[in-house]
């Protein structure tokens, strides 16, 4: 009987230790009022920084990145606009010639160089020559003056270091004339060379 | 064309009297300088034994037979009102002829056409030219025809033959023209009869078609081609009516010819310039038969490929050379002006046609090889362009924009009149003569 007694004895200490030992390891009591301890509170507190930071983090990351996409399109952008003033330009800007000659005069050397300044930039553009003439010469004289015009330009381009293989010259001869007068303003804008340019 | 006729026409009688009245009788000099011309008749088709008014079949041949003889500028032709007495004859064959009332009308020449109805066909008949002054029969032909479809066909032979007996000559009446008629923005090739002025569009490549050349046995034209920024070298084939393009080296193909031997030469740029190259038949390089630093264009060979003319600006302007083919020598023979173009050399070699720049616009001159003398043919207004020889060295066809629109004109190396050619609406540039063998 009395090591029975002795039995309960132990058992309702062990449980009473069992018991408050759990009770240690709850996170917490919260009281009647809904209030956190304040060791809960820190503990929550620094959680919900990291939480903050991570986010902070991700969106800082976000907008960064939104940041480069905005920049790299932006600079695509620029970069198109660029090309497509590159092309503007170089399309543009026709060469002239004298008649029944295909001798490259000063102010066309200048535009051929400011063209292949843009052809070395934008590696990616590719050319074709059109060399045309006015209608006072017979056709098939024409479709040859045509040709040597369009190579004057194609030679000058290669010596100021545009590669030969981005050039691809054709003559019209006197089949596309820019001015459909018959005159010396018409005839002197249609002896020409045009440039259009691929990419 | 003969495989044609010959499955269509018989030849019913031939009425030749041999070579020997040949020479006492009318010969014309069609080379020779202050050419006369002959005056000709051609009387109204009668029914062959005299029975009844010729059908209206006749009346055509008599027609077509009359536009024919319109584009031999040496004959001219005398008008019914004109003949003394009137018009009428007795009979279609010499004795039943009173060639007097002919003779005080000046008349050098008659024709008489008799036509005669046959089962089962159109009919026949039978067309002869008289010598007034001696009375002789110079021609006389009998044809059957099956249709009236046939009838220019008659028409023309009776013509080719007539001017043979006349000249030496038929080569005309049995041409073809190919030129190039402007469509918007695209030319085509076409193939023109000088003498029903049918037209017929053989290209529809959509690009730039130019500078068609025949060969020599009339069975194949080479042409220019031009798309998609590319020059590309274009053979059309009469037989199969097909056109096969080639791109050749460099990146130019101008005024493509073919040579005696059924050969191509080419002006192409491998090298930078344009230079005249021959091409093999598989169409790759042969050799250069012209090579120069400057521009070298528009080959065109005689009938026996000794000869080809060909322009040149290698003494600063265009001008005409001759390139002795077997001896590869080249000489100038154009030494005036500042801008001659567009030679074609006759099939005998001797002369040699080609467009001058003039202060008042291109002009057609001619040039005697043999002497160095030229001959201004054509005189505009506006330009005279692309002079082509003809198969018989007589007639040369040219374009000309003397209309306010460039089309084709007939003319003579003597400088005959021009005639308009027929060649429909558009442009019409870059004739060239073939003749089918």
């Amino acid at each position: 009987m009395r090591s029975k007694t002795l039995f309960l004895f132990v058992l309702a200490t062990l449980t009473v230790f069992i018991i408050s030992g759990c009770a240690k390891q709850k996170i917490g009591s919260v009281s009647p009022n809904g209030v956190v301890g304040s060791t809960q509170k820190n503990r929550l507190s620094a959680e919900e920084s990291r939480g903050n930071a991570a986010r902070k983090a991700r969106e800082q990351a976000l907008k960064e990145r939104q940041l480069a996409e905005e920049q790299l399109a932006k600079e695509e952008a620029e970069k198109k606009k660029a090309i497509e003033q590159a092309v503007e330009t170089i399309s543009a800007n026709k060469i002239y010639f004298d008649f029944d000659s295909f001798e490259l005069k000063p102010e066309a050397r200048a535009i051929l160089q400011q063209k292949a300044e843009l052809l070395k930039k934008y590696k990616n553009l590719r050319l074709v020559i059109e060399g045309h003439c006015d209608e006072r010469g017979t056709e098939e004289y024409n479709l040859a003056l045509g040709e040597r015009r369009a190579r004057a330009a194609y030679e000058f381009l290669i010596l100021l270091g545009v590669e030969s293989d981005r050039m691809q010259i054709v003559s019209y001869g006197e089949e596309f004339p820019a001015d459909p007068g018959h005159n010396e303003t018409a005839w002197a804008k249609n002896r020409r060379d045009e440039f259009k340019v691929l990419y | 064309m003969s495989k044609v006729t010959s499955v269509f026409f018989f030849v019913l009688t031939m009425i030749w009297f041999g070579l020997a009245w040949a020479q006492d009788t009318l010969v014309v000099d069609i080379y020779g300088p202050g050419q006369e011309k002959l005056n000709i008749f051609l009387a109204d088709p009668l029914m062959k034994g005299g029975n009844g008014t010729a059908p209206a079949f006749a009346t055509r041949v008599q027609d077509l037979i009359k536009n024919n003889l319109s584009f031999l500028p040496f004959l001219h032709q005398t008008q019914s009102k004109d003949i003394l007495g009137g018009s009428q004859i007795g009979g279609i064959q010499g004795k039943d002829i009173d060639f007097k009332k002919f003779r005080l009308s000046k008349v050098d020449l008659l024709l008489t056409i008799g036509w005669e109805d046959r089962p089962g066909i159109l009919g026949s008949v039978e067309i002869r030219a008289f010598e007034v002054f001696s009375r002789k029969l110079i021609l006389g032909k009998g044809y059957l025809v099956q249709t009236k479809e046939q009838l220019p066909l008659v028409a023309q032979k009776f013509c080719a033959e007539l001017m043979r007996v006349l000249t030496g000559k038929d080569k005309f009446f049995r041409s073809t023209l190919a030129f190039v008629r402007r469509q918007e923005s695209k030319k085509e090739i076409c193939l023109l009869s000088p003498l029903s002025g049918e037209v017929k569009q053989i290209t529809n490549l959509g690009g730039l078609a130019m500078s068609p050349a025949w060969s020599f046995d009339g069975q194949k034209i080479v042409f220019t081609f031009l798309k998609n920024d590319r020059h590309f070298l274009g053979l059309w084939d009469r037989q199969t009516g097909q056109v096969k393009s080639y791109k050749l080296p460099g990146n130019t193909c101008i005024s493509p010819v073919f040579t005696p031997e059924q050969k191509i030469a080419v002006s192409i740029d491998p090298e930078g310039n344009p230079d005249i190259y021959l091409l093999q038949r598989d169409m790759k390089l042969d050799r250069a038969l012209v090579k120069n630093w400057a521009i070298d264009i528009s080959p065109s060979f005689d009938s026996s490929g000794k000869k080809m003319v060909f322009v040149s600006s290698r003494l600063g302007n265009p001008h005409i050379f001759l390139l002795n083919v077997q001896e590869n020598r080249i000489e100038r023979v154009t030494y005036a002006g500042k801008y001659n173009t567009s030679p074609s050399i006759s099939p005998d070699g001797n002369w040699v046609t080609f467009s001058r720049r003039t202060p008042e616009g291109h002009r057609i001159f001619v040039l005697d090889l043999r002497t160095g003398m030229e001959k201004q043919i054509s005189f505009g207004p506006g330009n005279d362009e692309d002079p082509s020889f003809g198969p018989d060295g007589y007639f040369i066809v040219f374009t000309s924009n003397r209309s306010g629109q460039y089309k084709l004109y007939l003319t003579t190396r003597g400088g005959n009149e021009p005639r308009l050619l027929p060649t429909g609406q558009g442009e019409a540039t870059a004739p060239s003569w073939g003749v089918f063998e």
